[in-house]
């Protein structure tokens, strides 16, 4: 009965993206969709199928509970039950929905707790980036390919070139091979702040003083695009995140090139009281 | 000291020791902040009809508003409305007291809330503002990245806020452990009167801490103390856990006072006694409790230990049981009654409908892996107000149509009372269901401008929220109505299903009630 | 109506609201406590003394990452001397970060600092380090700041941290100028 649901909430998941969005762009949200981002990651994966368990779920226990609540409604409506009974208890009945409510509760905590311990595990990481947030943009370490950093920063609109979403678009992508698990160090260098991808199942605060760390594997070449996830100022909204998965050879390539492109690891640590810099609306509406 | 003999004029009001006309005076602050909170949500949601950047050019400007919509809502909506509104009216009504243990307690409580609501204004229009977001996160609120007056002013209107809430649940409590009509035992008191204990026992649980919270961001920013600056070993995430340790029973404060008006009105429209009178009042006992050990289901992606996180899964889930079992229950109450639809009860029925809807997108948010795809997104936004804009709001609406004739001697119509539901019914759905689907997607919270892709359903919603605003101005047209063209009620509109004692006095109840105490021989038809 | 009964529950529920301000001003001390007790947050432990004679070190090796970040408002360069290195589980190393001013003027940090993954650090133990201490360094001038530290055996019971092969110590320099935040109305 339990793959039963789990087909069905399939079939109703799929019917429902199918129905409301233009599947062909994955990595960023399509017009009108109601469901999750195409998943690309093996995290993203499960939660998507752990979230067909909770639709289902809350589908049917709210139309049940609606469908009830007007079958009572015509049923024991005044004219058509003019006398009310009396009956207050029903023990059997009590126990059935305290009872009835855990098991389903138990139902969703295995996979749930599944998931958590996924996304929690730790294994050989393949490479490490480090994602440091600040006031309003990102900037992107590679310690294991030459110590460079840079800073990849919202494409304002009138900068927009054909093609490039807006709000989402950013000079820099953090580039990262397919296929291959990567560790994430994160933290921030003034607010909390928030990076996340949400088709790659990925969202950790960054906080200041602190590191937390993540992973992600991507599955396929593309840009995955996310925005910053904790409210951190005046520019919250502008500060995307994208994400570009390449080939492993791509990737060397690309890598050997940045290093040689941006300032050396150690220089960029040298900046001396920078102000935050200011991205503001008026420029990015224009 | 004869009943006729009470103060006029301005005194009657500023220097008021009289339950009922605290109880109004709360109820109209309530509605003052309705308007303002609700002013600046529509803002938002006219900026948000559409990609861009149209009216709010300055995103601190909208940051504030994000702030101050979520403070004024809860703090000076919800809560006066539930608590030191009809908490004021009906408790002693319905246990037979004559007034509150300490009446001039009552009157401070009052005014120390609507100096708190000035200060928040003031916060508001000073120094930029606190663009903070009700929660106040440091380092985004500290002085380094706040300067100014803002945050430090909201911060005070807080804790005179959360003072007058502590005088207020001090007062509800000792009234009623102490005050009970002769024969009254606590399992023959009304459930809304449970509901009112729960809640003012949480509210003294949890204030404090917002209250020592809010003290040590006040030191860091202005005294040099680091709490929560990382620089001087201090954690950011200490006051997150401190904030929600608050922030989540805070939540079931707002709803539980709203169970209580729920049940009564069930049970009067069903003309039946409550379903599982002790079922109910001891879920909600436990739902407060359990309440205060869930904080961290707010804080999955802060980088918080798995085994801690798998703890707050299973925590967080728990309270979804005695929650279902109040929701069985009342079905149940309805089942085999003689139900009628009047705007009371169809508000009633809505608020079990769509709390249910709202419940469940809270189990989905209770797990931590599915947040992660979840947390800070319109998912979340859409799951609260489901829960406090539409189930909450419904039963202070329900309320207000219940027990309006008693309170004023004049009854609301129901032609327009229905129209009214109605209209909010399709306005509320209308802008936040479509909100899940944005959420899901990918759009997170507090953004003044969004990717093209979101548009759609970000028209929708605005939409929804333009026929809201308008069946709020109804709303408001209809109190208008009532107080001026209703016509007399009776001490009586409901019949028999209509059971407490609040129903024994004259409509509109008298300035002095129950001076001679009532002799409680039986339960009160709630069992 | 205020009858020494009423005054007896508002009296009990005044000390109960007093005890929940004291309980939220007692977390700070035992927040710190706790994450160092459980290593929740990635808190690694100090240990006092070194490894205790007579705990075996294991055969297994754990790759130790280093990571360092500098605050923008202070102007040093702090690196770690190597980015990553294996260790035997139980054996005591040595690891050396550089700081160096590369402001015009002398300037204090202090540092913050945790380990990753969470369920990793109360494993991980601190011999010595430069972490308690304010650091003042004269403009241009560098200095080698060492750690030692050890992966406790003990890892190898839990379940949950058995599988961890990498761990990774971070550390954050801030300015430490006592004139900081103070708010200017």
């Amino acid at each position: 009965m339990f793959t039963h649901f789990r087909s069905v909430a399939t079939l109703i998941a799929l019917a429902c993206a199918t129905v409301a969005s233009d599947s062909s762009a994955a990595g960023l949200a399509t017009p009108w969709q109601v469901d999750l981002q195409p998943a690309a990651s093996p995290v993203a994966e499960q939660i998507q199928s752990f979230n067909a368990i909770l639709f289902t779920m809350e589908a049917l226990i709210t139309l049940g509970v609606l469908g009830l609540m007007g079958f009572i409604i015509w049923r024991f409506n005044a004219k058509r039950n003019p006398v009310p009974n009396k009956r207050t208890h029903n023990t059997a009945l009590e126990v059935l929905w305290t009872v009835v409510p855990i098991l389903i509760l138990v139902v969703i905590a295995f996979p749930s707790l599944r998931l958590l311990f996924f996304m929690d595990r730790t294994f050989d990481a393949d490479m490490t980036i480090k994602v440091v947030g600040h006031q309003w943009y990102w900037s992107y370490e590679y310690p294991d390919h030459g110590d460079f950093t840079f800073d990849s920063v919202m494409i304002p609109d009138d900068e927009l070139k054909p093609g490039q979403p807006r709000l989402l678009a950013v000079d820099n992508p953090v580039v990262v091979p397919v296929g291959v698990n990567v560790r994430v160090l994160l933290t921030s260098d003034d607010v909390i702040h928030s990076w996340a991808v949400p088709s790659l199942g990925l969202k950790t605060d960054t906080v200041p003083g602190r590191t937390n760390e993540t992973w992600v594997r991507v599955n396929e070449e593309g840009t995955y695009y996310g925005m910053c996830s904790e409210l951190c100022g005046v520019n919250h909204g502008y500060m995307p995140v994208a994400v570009k998965a390449v080939s492993k050879a791509e990737f060397d390539v690309w890598s050997k090139n940045a290093k040689q492109e941006f300032a050396d690891n150690g220089a960029s640590t040298t900046r001396v009281v920078q102000a935050p810099r200011e991205v503001s609306p008026r420029e990015v509406s224009q | 000291m004869s009943a006729a003999h009470h103060p006029t004029g301005w005194r009657r009001w500023v220097y008021s020791t009289n339950h009922k006309d605290i109880g109004t005076m709360y109820i109209v602050l309530s509605m003052i902040g309705a308007i303002i909170g609700g002013g600046m949500s529509w803002y938002i949601r006219l900026e948000l009809a559409q990609p861009g950047i149209q009216f709010i050019d300055d995103t601190q400007l909208y940051n504030v508003m994000v702030t101050a919509h979520g403070f004024l809502m809860v703090f000076f909506v919800v809560m006066p409305a539930m608590i030191g509104g009809f908490g004021n009216w009906f408790v002693p009504l319905m246990i037979g007291a004559p007034d509150m243990s300490f009446p001039r307690m009552n009157n401070i409580s009052f005014w120390l809330l609507a100096a708190a609501l000035v200060l928040l204004v003031l916060a508001g229009v000073t120094g930029g503002g606190p663009g903070t977001g009700w929660t106040v996160y440091p380092p985004l609120s500290s002085a380094t990245y706040h300067p100014g007056p803002a945050v430090d002013l909201a911060i005070l209107s807080l804790h005179v806020a959360g003072a007058s809430s502590i005088l207020g649940a001090i007062n509800l409590i000792t009234t009623i452990v102490n005050m009970r009509a002769p024969g009254m035992t606590m399992h023959r008191a009304p459930l809304f009167v449970w509901a009112i204990l729960v809640t003012a026992f949480l509210l003294l649980l949890a204030i404090p801490v917002l209250a020592g919270a809010l003290t040590m961001l006040l030191t860091d920013r202005n005294f040099g103390t680091t709490f929560f600056v990382p620089e001087g070993g201090g954690d950011p995430i200490l006051w997150q856990h401190l904030f929600w340790f608050f922030g989540h029973p805070e939540v079931y404060i707002i709803i539980i006072p709203a169970f209580g008006i729920i049940s009564q009105i069930i049970a009067t429209f069903s003309k039946k006694p409550v379903f599982g009178y002790l079922g109910m009042a001891y879920a909600m006992c436990a739902i407060g409790f359990v309440g205060f050990v869930v904080w961290a289901h707010h804080m999955y992606t802060v980088g918080l230990d798995v085994n801690t996180r798998a703890y707050f899964v299973l925590a967080t889930m728990v309270i979804a049981v005695p929650t279902g079992i109040k929701i069985f229950s009342w079905l149940a109450t309805m089942w085999g009654g003689s139900i009628e639809l009047k705007t009371p009860m169809l508000f009633a029925t809505g608020f079990i409908a769509l709390f249910v809807a709202g419940g469940v997108t809270g189990v989905v948010l209770s797990n931590a892996g599915m947040d992660v795809a979840l947390h800070d997104t319109y998912y979340v936004v859409a799951h609260f107000h489901y829960v406090l804009s539409i189930a909450a709001v419904f039963a202070m609406y329900a309320g207000f149509y219940y027990w309006i004739g008693k309170m004023s001697g004049r009854q609301y119509s129901e032609t327009l009372g229905k129209i009214h539901f109605w209209a909010s019914f399709v306005g509320v759905n209308l802008l936040f269901f479509p909100q899940h689907f944005l959420g899901a997607a990918g759009m997170p919270r507090r953004i003044p401008d969004y990717p093209d892709a979101y548009a759609g359903w970000n028209m929708v919603s605005s939409v929804g929220a333009l026929i809201t605003a308008i069946g709020t101005f109804f709303f408001l047209y209809i109190v208008w109505h009532t107080l001026t063209r209703g016509r007399a009620a009776e001490a009586n509109p409901w019949g028999v299903g209509a059971t407490t004692l609040e129903w024994t006095v004259p409509s509109p109840a008298p300035f002095h009630t129950h001076e001679d105490l009532p002799k409680i021989e039986a339960a009160q038809g709630v069992e | 109506m205020t009858n020494r009964r009423h005054i007896y529950t508002a009296a009990s529920l005044f000390l109960l609201v007093a005890g929940m301000v004291g309980l939220a001003f007692a977390s700070v001390p035992l927040y710190r406590l706790f994450c160092q007790v459980t290593g929740f947050g990635g808190t690694p432990r100090v240990a006092t003394g070194g490894l205790s004679t007579g705990t075996d070190s294991s055969d297994r090796q754990i790759t130790v990452r280093f990571d360092s970040n500098v605050n923008s408002a202070l102007p040093w360069r702090f690196k770690p001397v190597l980015r990553q290195t294996s260790v035997r589980i139980g054996e005591e190393k040595l690891a050396l970060f550089t700081a160096e001013n590369i402001g015009e003027k002398a300037a204090t940090g202090t540092a913050s600092f945790n380990v990753t993954p969470y369920k990793a650090a109360r494993y991980f133990a601190k011999v010595q380090c430069f972490c308690f201490e304010e650091q003042r360094l004269e403009a241009g001038q560098k200095v080698d700041m060492p750690v030692s530290f050890f992966v406790d055996p003990e890892i190898l019971d839990d379940p949950n941290a058995r599988d961890v092969s990498t761990i990774t110590l971070s550390y954050t320099f801030f300015p430490a100028e006592p004139e900081g935040d103070a708010n200017s109305w």
